[in-house]
């Protein structure tokens, strides 16, 4: 498996423009749903289950080989600009926070203009833990979080 | 296919698409959100305190019932936000204007991510308010209590509160010196200032 042919490793839904998608009570519901969802797809691609990435999803995150490591590169919908002020972080079970980056940005260095990728040590098929970013949509004139717990 | 292979393949299916509902039903909560920064007043309602204990340019922990009397409004922001901080000028000019009138704006901090993201930190609050030439009051709202308390959802959002400690207007989005915006707010602001 190289960068040329990334497997979808999670996915993101929104909860809506919550700040916090896990705080608990009614929120708590919809992102359970979601990483039901994120895990079943992760089993999918376990079982070898061929998948492409859905255009109509917030955020997701493919994966590749490099060297003896993984890239995980975060995409967004189209209608979605990741925020590269606050870089979005993978949050890995044993307490590691990966940031993304190391993509080129906007002009006004706000927003990512390509995928940022962050490198997990070793290859991993499936990865566990909180992904947090910070994102505007096109047509609106505020920042907003999605979380989920991959 | 066998028995076990079509209903995982079911259940993956009905996942998905309960994926998507989600999605869908996000998306109209946004789209109908949006246009309340030109909504009209109505509002009444009293404000609730905050009790935040770190502030920036202020010498002690500014309450609502001291400022009884003045029209606050607040700003929920945070500095790594674009939006934020674009909207910062007009804000600035605000206080220019206004404080002298009656006019008392208090930023509220809330950071986004954990602290490891650098956004709880003093020292980086502080920074960012040199930065922006942000001279009125500013709380840090790390445990986001006063954004809970305000219902906020969005960075940057704003609610206005009149003399009595009453909620007149709420809104959010960024907006620039002289636009449509920034022009409603200011007339909210010399509307409440004059009562």
């Amino acid at each position: 498996m190289g960068p040329a042919d990334p497997r979808v490793v999670g996915r993101v839904r929104s909860t809506a423009c919550l700040k916090r998608a896990t705080v608990p009570g009614t929120a708590r519901r919809p992102v359970a749903a979601v990483s039901a969802a994120a895990l079943l797809f992760l089993s999918a691609a376990v079982v070898g289950c061929r998948a492409s990435p859905r255009s109509d999803a917030p955020l997701y995150l493919t994966a590749g080989a490099q060297g003896p490591d993984t890239r995980v590169t975060l995409h967004a919908a189209p209608h979605l600009k990741i925020n590269a002020r606050l870089a979005p972080a993978l949050e890995l079970a044993g307490g590691t926070v990966l940031r993304f980056g190391g993509a080129p940005l906007t002009a006004d260095s706000a927003y990512f203009s390509q995928p940022p990728s962050a490198l997990l040590t070793g290859r991993h098929e499936e990865v566990h833990g909180t992904l947090r970013a910070s994102v505007c949509r096109d047509d609106e004139q505020v920042c907003r979080s999605l979380t989920l717990e991959l | 296919m066998t028995r076990s292979a079509l209903l995982f393949f079911a259940s993956l299916a009905a996942a998905l698409a309960g994926g998507a509902a989600l999605e869908s039903a996000s998306r109209a909560q946004a789209q109908a959100r949006v246009p309340m920064l030109n909504a009209p007043s109505g509002l009444r309602a009293p404000a609730p305190a905050w009790r935040n204990t770190s502030w920036l340019n202020s010498d002690h922990p500014l309450t609502l019932s001291e400022l009884k009397g003045r029209v606050v409004l607040l700003n929920f922001w945070v500095f790594t936000c674009y939006n934020c901080t674009n909207t910062v000028p007009s804000l600035v000019d605000f206080d220019h204007k206004y404080r002298d009138q009656g006019l008392t704006i208090i930023g509220i901090h809330t950071p986004e991510f954990p602290p490891y993201a650098g956004e709880h930190d003093r020292g980086n609050v502080e920074r960012a308010l040199r930065k922006y030439g942000i001279a009125y009051p500013n709380a840090q709202d790390n445990d986001s209590k006063t954004w809970n308390l305000y219902d906020i959802r969005y960075w940057p959002s704003f609610v206005l509160i009149d003399k009595k400690g009453d909620i007149r207007y709420q809104g959010y989005g960024e907006f620039h010196l002289n636009d449509g915006s920034y022009h409603t707010w200011d007339q909210r602001i010399r509307e409440l200032l004059a009562e």
